[in-house]
């Protein structure tokens, strides 16, 4: 049962706070899952360690080419977020698609990927992204990447009652880069995805210097697809390299039926219509970037 | 609307001083302050919070049940379970306190039972002094069940080898009460006329009502022995009659009340607010306590009538010139675990369909069927949607077999007042032909078939669908009405009713009415409604009848009560009461008319030094001073009248991803009169986007386990503020001869003919027939894949 | 289990209150100050009955941990009129959007903290403001326009 709720203001309060707790404690940020998880004692934990009030995790910077979002930043704030709106429209529609307003103004984007969710909106753009986590414990500081993040269907790598992601970073997308973010749901706010695929590309010309796409949920995390990508490395411009990337990346893709959010068969079927319009999104913007 | 009309019609309104004016609602101010108080607001001192535990399995037998580690657990006042509650059986729709005389009501419920039928059926529940300490106690019960076999498709429930949900169903395997039968003229020689025939079976989902605030109750019990409960029912004096049985209680020692106001219905709550009411009541009696429930979410989705999916078949058979000429339809609905509205729903179904248009030779076959799934019961349309979206499907493959237009082949068969129908009330009215032009009008039906370039990944297209309704719940239900009108010692009126507010606006539209005919300010008028201690007999908000069928009694009361003050007034007037009038809340001498320099003096004086006029404050002043105050009764059987409309909906599909979005819906709507127009078309706005999730998005699926999939806002895709279209709500008054003020129901109308509109829309762009509904993304894809393969 | 004082500006009042760890900033609200405007229409995040402003934006206050609220400033629909009706509540009466209310706190509140920062919203700036305010009865057809009109209000008063 919960005993304490604590507020630390500095990273360091908050993990000796862990420490002190010997694992009967475990990080908390929005919570908006994490409450409800906690209700339906899915989760068990003597004390919170609250996050949302430690200033150097409430930022959005951007030094040397990296941007670095803190592990208080809400949804709305990458939202609405200047600095991502220009350099990752597709992370700023991904974080505007979750949820409503009233949750998106608690909940963080760094814990959406904490949470582990197969199908978590941004956490599909940082995949193309190739965004790290900076986790924290007493042993100190690393680096993870987002895709090691995952440990299974909605198991993270991080544990939350020892360790602390302070932050995700990833590189600013170049010129004749560009993002995108494509999301298929059954109505326009508060639902989770049927699916989702985010996109980046690097352009050469009239080629794909490279790709990257992402998709989900059809796997633990976001997946990427790899085929596809391969393929569209050096490949033309043309509506028959994206015709075969969307067809390539159902190999990498595996799906589960849900009575709720589509069959198997149905998110087979239209996985190559959103990855086209992904890609063909990403390719406009890497033209006016 | 012409210009000689539309002048008409202010000369019309101009007669009247509140009727059609949107006037401020009087619940407003509480509501938007946030002072308002409902049912999961109410605090008592010392009251305790009851939780429920529910059956995890479709069907099973409860061999063991032992509550005495949940009775010991700190904080824990009582665990009722089927061994220590009332064995009286019983049933949570208020239909067992309604059924017409000829029939029986089927009662096939307990508080608790030693079966339980399907996934989240009450097994036991738990008085606590706090939610969280009975939510542990539910831990601590232990039960054992032995699991039986259980079914949840209707067809299969009624096959032979199907296993038995209840004892006692006389009509056929697994069918409660009666099955439905309605015939008219003769089907096979009306076929065997007719040039074309049509036939098509369609599937219809499980809507839920979803109303906002959940189910919930609070019961306190007297030293005395007599019980209050404050709770979320529609119905307040059928909930009492209900818990009277249940009980053994005199009705008169039981008072429902809403406290006063209820987040919503949609039918969810005729009669008891699921088992709310009974619970509470029967741990309150336990501890002596009061006792507040308040149903989760969850609880709510799951353990809560739902509307009735299931099967339709309908054939239509046509002339050539497009005259309708014989339609036989069967439906056979899935009922759920218990009863509820399942006798009546498919009588709403049936005659509601039939009654659209001009038809010599009808049928229809209705059964109702239990399963091992949630309850079903009434939703707003009750029936009537899953009669509609089949029969307007196939009036337009008829209309494009006979190479017709299907607004042109609808004008010329639709029911005309006056002519026969199966109804065994009059068709007092119709507006139905100027919602249609209306409509048309509105969506710009010309357009149709004219949008889609070849090769579109994204089609657009037009349709239609048209309907009718009741206006009250006679003949299926027992249905009448009562009010009480007190003029008080100051002249100001005090209405009564039995019939809630559940949002509909009845608690601002009943004292227009009153005032109307009273001829007093709206602002002297004040209603008590919803409360069965001080409001005499109404069987609650629904069947679109409470402007209806209360608002005649209103009317038949305040006649009373007018009668009463100008007999009065005769005698300080010195004139015959037939001569006088009462506006303003003066009474006057109608010939001399009510002259403004009548205004503020409160008498008038005409040559001769005689009164002409007299304040109604000043007569009930004087009447008080000599002993007498008037008190009007209005005690009435309503009639029933057929309220009208046409939808159009215009779509765009999603070819490559089979989503249909709903760009506009035009729905007119005759209602005869609109006492209120914004609450008029709040109504069809409101019923309209149900419509558009009943056609789209919104439907209940069951496991192979019987559990429930969209048990909750997030996984049950209602539409929220981003997912409406452009609503076009166009009033259509035809003034019925019957309705209060010539107004008729108007409650449910607006998600009748929304699904088929959408449907025939999404035929017109894409050319393929959608026979199940909601038309999910995933359904018409693959649909349209169906259509690519041929 | 244990209480910890729970400090926080209500609707400007300064309030102290001893809560448990797992209580919820919406029971708290409503049980503990009896302040039962806001109300629980889920308990998850879904329908957005128990929508307040806290330090300026809208949130469900039944995802919030009440001691998440400590220092914050918290409005909810109680404090919303300020001597006389807000503009919100003005339109809302008189445009047609309450039906039967139990959204209508909430949607309050979410068109509140939307004007409150943005004086002239775009129709779909609205919709995403009210968004996750399930509304059953009304179609939302006439809370959009009743957010409109008072928006217009405001500007004219300021
Ligand atoms: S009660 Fe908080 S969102 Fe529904
Ligand atoms: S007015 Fe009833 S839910 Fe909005």
């Amino acid at each position: 049962m919960l005993q304490e709720y604590y507020l630390p203001h500095s990273v360091a309060d908050a993990l000796i706070l862990l420490k002190n707790n010997n694992g009967q404690a475990r990080i908390i940020a929005g919570g908006t899952d994490l409450v409800i998880d906690h209700q339906a004692e899915k989760i068990k934990a003597e004390a919170f360690v609250d996050i949302s009030n430690i200033e150097e995790l409430k930022k959005i910077e951007c030094a040397d080419g990296v941007i670095t979002i803190g592990a208080a930043v809400t949804h709305s704030e990458a939202a609405r977020s200047e600095l991502i709106q220009k350099h990752a429209p597709a992370l700023a529609m991904a974080a505007r698609s979750v949820g409503s307003l009233q949750i998106r103004n608690i909940a963080t984007v760094v814990g959406n990927v904490v949470n582990a969710q197969p199908a978590a909106d941004t956490a599909v753009v940082l995949a193309v992204l190739e965004a790290e986590a900076e986790v924290n414990s007493a042993a100190g500081v690393k680096y993870v990447p987002l895709y090691k993040m995952y440990a299974g269907v909605c198991k993270s790598a991080v544990d939350s009652t020892s360790q602390l992601v302070t932050r995700i970073r990833f590189i600013v997308p170049q010129r004749n880069q560009g993002t995108a973010f494509v999301r298929l749901c059954q109505r326009k706010a508060l639902a989770l995805p049927m699916l989702n695929v985010a996109a980046m590309v690097s352009l050469q010309g009239d080629r794909f210097a490279w790709a990257r796409l992402a998709m989900a949920p059809v796997g633990p995390g976001p997946v990427r697809a790899i085929e596809a990508e391969k393929m569209l490395r050096g490949a033309p411009l043309t509506d028959e390299t994206v015709e075969k990337a969307a067809q390539l990346a159902l190999e990498s893709a595996n799906p589960r039926s849900s009575m709720v959010r589509g069959s198997r068969e149905y998110r087979i079927g239209v996985l190559p219509v959103l990855v086209k319009r992904a890609l063909t999104a990403a390719v406009a913007r890497a033209h006016t970037n | 609307m012409s210009a000689v009309k539309r002048e008409e019609q202010v000369v019309e309104d101009s007669k009247y001083n509140v009727i059609g004016k949107s006037v401020r609602r009087r619940d407003a101010l509480a509501k938007v302050s946030g002072e308002a108080t409902f049912t999961t607001d109410v605090k008592l001192p010392g009251m305790l919070y009851a939780k429920v535990l529910r059956s995890p399995y479709p069907h099973a037998r409860i061999k063991r049940i032992d509550v005495s580690r949940a009775e010991r657990l700190p904080g824990v006042k009582a665990v009722a379970t089927h061994k220590n509650t009332s064995r009286e059986r019983f049933n949570t729709s208020a239909t067992m306190t309604f059924t017409v005389p000829h029939l029986q009501p089927v009662l096939d419920q307990y508080i608790f039972d030693d079966v339980v039928r399907y996934v989240g059926d009450e097994v036991a529940a738990v008085a606590a002094v706090s939610e969280e300490v009975a939510r542990q106690a539910l831990k601590l019960i232990e039960v054992e069940y032995e699991q039986l076999p259980a079914v949840y498709d209707p067809l299969e429930a009624m096959k032979e080898e199907a296993p038995d949900i209840h004892a006692g169903c006389h009509e056929g395997k697994n069918v409660p009460g009666e099955v439905v039968k309605i015939a008219l003229g003769d089907v096979e020689k009306g076929f065997a006329e007719s040039d074309l025939v049509i036939e098509e079976s369609f599937k219809l989902p499980v809507q839920k009502q979803a109303q906002m605030e959940t189910h919930a109750a609070v019961a306190q019990v007297t030293p005395e022995g007599t019980i209050t409960v404050w709770s979320t029912t529609q119905t307040p004096h059928p909930t009492r009659m209900i818990l009277s049985k249940v009980f053994n209680m005199p009705n008169s020692k039981i008072r429902v009340l809403n406290p006063p106001y209820v987040g919503g219905g949609f039918g969810v709550r005729i009669g008891c607010s699921a088992k709310a009411e009974p619970i509470a009541v029967a741990l309150a009696m336990m501890t002596k306590r009061p006792v507040k429930i308040v149903y989760s979410r969850e609880e709510d989705f799951t353990a809560s009538d739902t509307r009735h999916g299931g099967y339709a078949r309908v054939k239509l058979g046509v002339k050539k010139d497009g005259t309708f000429h014989a339609l036989d339809i069967k439906g056979v609905l899935n009922g759920g675990a218990y009863c509820s509205f399942s006798s009546e729903v498919p009588g709403v179904m049936g005659t509601m369909t039939l009654a659209i248009y001009r038809i010599p030779n009808e049928n229809f076959v209705g059964y109702p069927v239990y399963t091992n799934t949630t309850p079903c019961g009434a939703m707003r349309g009750f029936g009537n949607p899953q009669g509609n979206f089949p029969l307007e499907s196939v009036v337009d493959m008829a209309a494009e077999q006979l190479g017709m237009d299907p607004l042109q082949l609808r004008l010329k068969n639709i029911m005309k007042a006056g002519e026969p129908w199966c109804l065994p009330y009059p068709c007092s009215s119709t507006g139905l032909a100027e919602c249609i032009e209306k409509g048309a009008e509105s969506i710009g039906w010309e357009r149709r078939g004219k949008f889609n370039k070849p090769g579109a990944t994204k089609v657009r297209g037009i349709g239609m669908g048209v309907g009718t309704h009741v206006s009250n719940s006679w003949p299926f239900c027992v249905d009448y009405d009562n009010a009480y009108i007190t003029i008080e010692q100051d002249g100001s009126v005090q209405l009564a009713t039995g019939v809630p507010d559940i949002g509909t606006g009845t608690s601002t539209s009943l004292p227009q009415i009153a005032a109307e005919v009273l001829g007093v300010e709206l602002d002297k008028v004040n209603i008590t409604f919803g409360d069965t201690a001080n409001t005499p007999f109404d069987i609650g908000s629904h069947a679109s009848r409470t402007l209806y069928a209360a608002g005649t009694a209103v009317i038949a009361a305040a006649k009373d009560a007018r009668k009463q003050v100008l007999e009065y007034a005769s005698e300080l007037l010195d004139t015959p009461a037939e001569r006088l009038a009462l506006k303003n809340s003066t009474v006057f001498v109608a010939a001399l008319g009510l002259t403004d320099s009548c205004s503020g003096s409160g008498v008038c004086q005409a040559g001769s030094g005689k009164r002409t006029s007299v304040t109604l404050q000043e007569v009930a002043a004087h009447a008080h001073l000599h002993n007498k105050q008037f008190i009007g009764v209005g005690r009435i059987v309503p009639p029933n009248s057929p309220p009208w409309e046409a939808h159009f909906a215009e779509v765009e599909v999603d070819l490559s991803t089979g989503q249909v979005r709903v760009i506009k819906l035009a729905a007119a709507h005759d209602v005869g009169k609109a006492i209120h127009p914004m609450i008029v078309e709040g109504q069809i706005e409101g019923g309209v986007l149900q419509g558009i999730g009943y056609a789209l998005s919104e439907e209940i699926k069951y496991n192979d386990k019987g559990k429930q999939q969209n048990y909750s806002f997030h996984n049950y895709f209602l539409p929220t503020a981003e997912d409406v279209p452009e609503i076009d709500a166009i009033i259509v008054e035809s003034n019925d001869p019957q309705g209060p003020f010539g107004a008729k129901g108007i409650g449910e109308t607006g998600l009748v003919p929304t699904a088929p509109a959408i449907a025939n829309a999404v035929y017109d762009a894409t050319g393929v027939r959608f026979t199940e509904i909601p038309m999910t993304e995933e359904r018409v894809f693959f649909g349209l894949q169906n259509k690519r393969k041929c | 289990m244990s209480f910890t004082t729970l400090k926080f500006t209500l609707n400007g009042e300064p309030i102290e209150i001893a809560v448990s760890p797992s209580d919820m900033l919406v029971d708290v609200l409503r049980d503990k100050l009896e302040l039962t405007g806001t109300k629980k229409g889920c308990g998850k995040g879904e329908c957005g009955a128990c929508t307040v402003i806290m330090n300026g934006k809208a949130v469900a206050s039944c995802l919030v941990p009440a001691l998440k609220a400590a220092d914050a400033e918290i409005e909810t629909i109680e404090g919303v009129a300020n001597g006389a009706a807000h503009p919100l509540q003005e339109t809302f009466m008189d445009l047609g959007a309450v039906q039967c209310g139990f959204c209508t706190p909430g949607m309050i509140m979410s068109s509140k903290a939307l004007l409150d920062d943005n004086p002239q919203p775009t129709k779909s700036e609205i919709r995403e403001a009210i968004a996750g305010n399930i509304c059953r009865c009304t179609g939302y057809v006439k809370i959009e326009e009743a957010v409109e009109a008072a928006a217009e209000k405001l500007r004219e008063q300021r």
